[in-house]
């Protein structure tokens, strides 16, 4: 009886649906991380908005910055920036304007925002860049080796350096680095973001280095653990016996399995590099977001902290949604609870 | 009860001297500082320069705001500004006004000033300067969609016209004293009428750039991080051209990476370098420091009328209460002068040596008496009462005289609370009255652009925006009006001399000291004249190599 169930069930379509039901089940859930995505921008752009009237202070008063204002031109001014129209209005008039990448005027720079925000762009994602990819090799890197070397001093030694690196604050890193390398070696500059390409990776290695420091021990950690956990595991046991090599063992066996835990930090990660930023470009003088953000909100440039918090929020949620979308592609027992192979 | 009021006061006392002495030694310039000055000379001009530069790299402490000359007003702005935007008239290191955009100026009636527009000036584009270009760029500060922070410069302006082909009028409402010489500053910058209509908003910010008459010329602005110049080939004034190919500000916001850079040579020079790093500069010789003419005092003005020192017998009190002459050396190492009055010295040189002295001298001293200062308290019947001092961590100077007021302030039995805000908060207290609720006393660098102490007294007239603790004396204001209108010009000082005695009286704002402009050179480089009046002078152009 159950067996013919079984036999008959499919029978109708079976063909369509076999293939089918992975991929729909994978583009169900892709439709709802997207749908959740816009949700939590959409709610994130109201509150972003929303705060300035919780902020005391009056932007045009910034504006006039000290000099004796003219009665005509705070009327002339706040008409300009769109100020004399209800809270709602001005919401929806940004909103639409942020769609098509119109993020209003900086009443700092009195320039575009997405020019003043493009303009500063290349440094701070440069950081982020170099910081992620000095976090994911020398993290990456440690962890594997701790794990390897599991008990031994070697193994001993890299999780005190990571205890260590990881009480570091970026600013203290900056301190030194530039304390180091830059005064007293003199092998790269202490300040300023360098002209073109190359000169700017050059002037990046310092500021991306302190900013990568805490997170590579993060990184190195989770990464230990992860492995050592894989390591444990029955089917790294029957590789290992089947003869395959080390080497195939940890990248085949172990690291792919334990890339999971690393990706779901790593996208948390992102977050903290966007924040721990705004330090390091102080400290070395570079004209980044994270500068642009603390300068911005102490100058009541409310919409150039508007367009930045927007848009960290906007990388950040999308990150991780990225990373929950490809946690069943990298991870094969996601695949294989399909049944299928 | 009396023996108990002498020990703690001596205890306050004693308080008050640790806190100056300790922040003395933090200064760490002289560990003497607190017995000994140091002495400094003032330079008017450094040695002529012998060749040229390939670059002049010159540090900023912040990013100018904007290069559009109605919005400058700081430091970083006009520093910037003045080598690449020129006006009408020039403003001489010893305050003076000399022609120069205007070949001259006249004054037929009271209420009429005539300018004749120099001829065969060009700006950075090529075109030529014209009378058109002047009432356009003089006009855009009556603009209400523009909002000048030079608007009250204007406010006596009745109309800006062409009168001929090089020669512009400016008329008047009434007789205005000050106009003509604030066409020395931003408020007289000439920009091309054409370029200021092709660049509209974007006037003066990273994209829209300038187009003026200078030695140098705008080529390229990172926000946030420098600003390029070249050389202007085609600039009129040939004595003065430039003498670096090249000038580049870089923006350094932090004290310790400037004074580091200075030191290595990575930055060739720069404006006011912390007066605690002075020493070190010296010591480091890697290059020199100068002092020159400031038009600068420091005070404290009073914010809140409604609390204590809304009485100026308390505020008397605690004037007495401050050692002014151990605040130098604490707060600037010594490189200050102790003063009485709420203007330079340095913005008197038009008046006769009488008025001058009539203005200084007759002043009443406040001196350091904490035991007399306490009996004023008592008798105000205010002692116990709290004041608020809001500073920001800007520099040596300003945490001292935060925690010197404070203090003193306890040591004649006020409370005193201080309250650390961010410099951009800082700088909202004086814009902002709602910024100013809760606090009592600020500390401020008040620097004047023309050589007229009116520019001073005239913001203490009732209702003035920047008048923050709503002074109000109707013979003050009475002197102060009369002495805008009239023109000449040592019956102007005189009545000039008068409102500074009532300011003296009143003390609406505490007169603290008054600083030198101080000048970083590495020994690449010479040329400049160390003088405030850099803020509306070509100055890099001056600059050489040694």
């Amino acid at each position: 009886m159950a067996q013919s169930n079984v036999a008959t069930a499919p029978t109708p379509a079976p063909e369509p649906k076999a293939p089918g039901t992975p991929v729909a089940a994978g583009l169900k859930l892709a439709a709802g991380k997207i749908g959740s995505f816009i949700f939590t921008v959409f709610v994130s752009s109201v509150i972003v908005f929303f705060s300035r009237w919780l902020v005391p202070g009056d932007p045009i008063n910034f504006l006039l910055r000290g000099r004796s204002p003219n009665p005509e031109a705070i009327a002339e001014v706040t008409a300009i920036y769109g100020l004399d129209k209800p809270p709602l209005e001005q919401y929806w008039h940004w909103v639409t304007g942020v769609v098509t990448g119109d993020f209003g005027r900086s009443l700092q720079y009195r320039q575009d925002v997405s020019e003043v925000i493009l303009d500063r762009l290349p440094v701070t994602l440069g950081l982020v860049v170099m910081s992620g990819i000095m976090i994911a090799v020398l993290g990456l890197a440690a962890g594997i080796c701790a794990s390897l070397l599991r008990g031994t001093w070697a193994d001993r030694a890299i999780i005190a350096s990571m205890s260590g690196l990881a009480a570091i604050p970026s600013f203290v890193g900056a301190i030194v680095l530039i304390a180091v390398f830059a005064v007293q070696l003199g092998m790269f500059p202490s300040f300023g973001s360098g002209t073109g390409f190359w000169d700017m990776i050059y002037h990046l290695v310092l500021p991306s280095l302190a900013l990568a420091l805490s997170f590579i021990a993060v990184v190195g950690r989770v990464t230990r653990s992860a492995m050592l956990e894989e390591f444990a595991r029955e089917h790294v046991e029957v590789a290992r016996s089947r003869g395959v090599t080390p080497v195939a063992v940890v990248i085949r066996h172990v690291l792919r399995n334990a890339l999971g835990p690393i990706l779901t930090v790593s996208g948390l990660l992102v977050a903290g590099l966007l924040v721990s930023s705004a330090i390091v470009e102080q400290a070395f003088g570079l004209a980044g977001l994270g500068s642009l953000l603390v300068s911005s909100v102490d100058r009541l440039d409310f919409p150039v902290v508007q367009a930045i918090v927007l848009i960290v929020v906007t990388a950040f949620v999308a990150i991780n949604t990225l990373v929950d979308l490809l946690g069943p592609v990298i991870d094969p027992r996601l695949k294989a609870g399909e049944g299928a192979r | 009860m009396k023996t108990k009021n002498f020990n703690t006061k001596s205890l306050k006392l004693a308080a008050a001297a640790a806190v100056v002495l300790s922040l003395t030694a933090c200064g760490g310039a002289s560990p003497q500082a607190g017995a000994v000055a140091p002495t400094y000379e003032l330079t008017e001009k450094t040695a002529a320069p012998t060749g040229e530069l390939d670059k002049l790299s010159w540090s900023l402490y912040a990013e100018p705001y904007s290069l559009d000359y109605a919005y400058a007003f700081d430091f970083p702005d006009n520093q910037v500004l003045a080598n690449t935007c020129e006006s009408l008239l020039r403003l001489n290191p010893d305050m003076s006004v000399s022609p120069g955009l205007a070949t001259k100026f006249e004054n037929p009636t009271p209420t009429t000033w005539v300018y004749t527009i120099r001829e065969n000036v060009k700006f950075h584009d090529g075109s030529t300067m014209g009378a058109d270009d002047v009432v356009a760029s003089l006009k855009r500060h009556l603009d209400p969609a523009v909002g000048s922070f030079w608007y009250s410069a204007f406010a006596n302006v009745k109309s800006i016209k062409k009168t001929s082909t090089n020669q512009v009028t400016v008329t008047t409402t009434k007789p205005d004293a000050i106009l003509n010489e604030s066409l020395s500053g931003a408020p007289g910058v000439i920009e091309s009428a054409a370029f200021l209509k092709k660049a509209g908003g974007d006037y003066g910010n990273a994209n829209g750039g300038v187009n003026c008459t200078g030695p140098f010329e705008l080529k390229d602005w990172r926000s946030g991080e420098k600003l390029s110049f070249e050389r202007f080939d085609g600039y009129w004034d040939t004595k003065n051209a430039a003498k670096a190919k090249e000038l580049e500000f870089v923006v350094m916001t932090d004290p310790v990476a400037r004074v580091n850079a200075f030191k290595s040579g990575e930055i060739d020079g720069g404006w006011m370098p912390p007066a605690n790093a002075i020493g070190e500069l010296d010591a480091s010789g890697a290059g020199k420091v100068y002092f020159g003419t400031n038009s600068a005092v420091q005070s404290l003005i009073v914010t809140n009328t409604q609390g204590p020192l809304g009485n100026p017998e308390v505020r008397k009190a605690l004037l007495m209460s401050i050692d002014r002459t151990g605040l130098v050396a604490a707060a600037e190492a010594g490189y200050a002068k102790r003063t009485n009055a709420l203007s330079a010295e340095s913005v008197w040189g038009a008046a006769d040596e009488a008025t001058q002295q009539a203005a200084f001298g007759e002043l009443t001293d406040y001196p350091y008496d904490v035991e007399a200062a306490a009996k004023i308290i008592q008798e105000q019947g205010v002692a116990g009462q709290e004041i608020t001092i809001t500073t920001a961590p800007m520099g040596n100077n300003f945490a001292v005289v935060a925690q010197a007021t404070a203090a003193a302030a306890e040591s004649i039995g006020l409370k005193a609370v201080i309250n650390t805000v961010t410099p951009n908060a800082y700088t909202a207290l004086f814009s902002d009255p709602e910024a100013r609720k809760g606090t009592d006393l600020v500390y401020t660098n008040w620097y004047l652009s023309i050589g007229d102490p009116l520019e001073m007294f005239s913001i203490l007239r009732t209702g003035d925006f920047s008048n923050y603790g709503n002074f109000s004396d109707a013979a003050y204001d009475k002197t102060v009006n009369e002495a805008l209108g009239t023109l000449d010009t040592d019956k102007r000082f005189a009545k000039s001399a008068r409102a500074q005695k009532i300011l003296n009286e009143d003390l609406p704002w505490l007169p603290l000291y008054e600083v030198p402009t101080i000048l970083w050179m590495n020994d690449k480089i010479t040329g400049a004249s160390p003088s405030v009046n850099h803020l509306y002078y070509p100055w890099a152009a001056q600059i050489g190599a040694k």
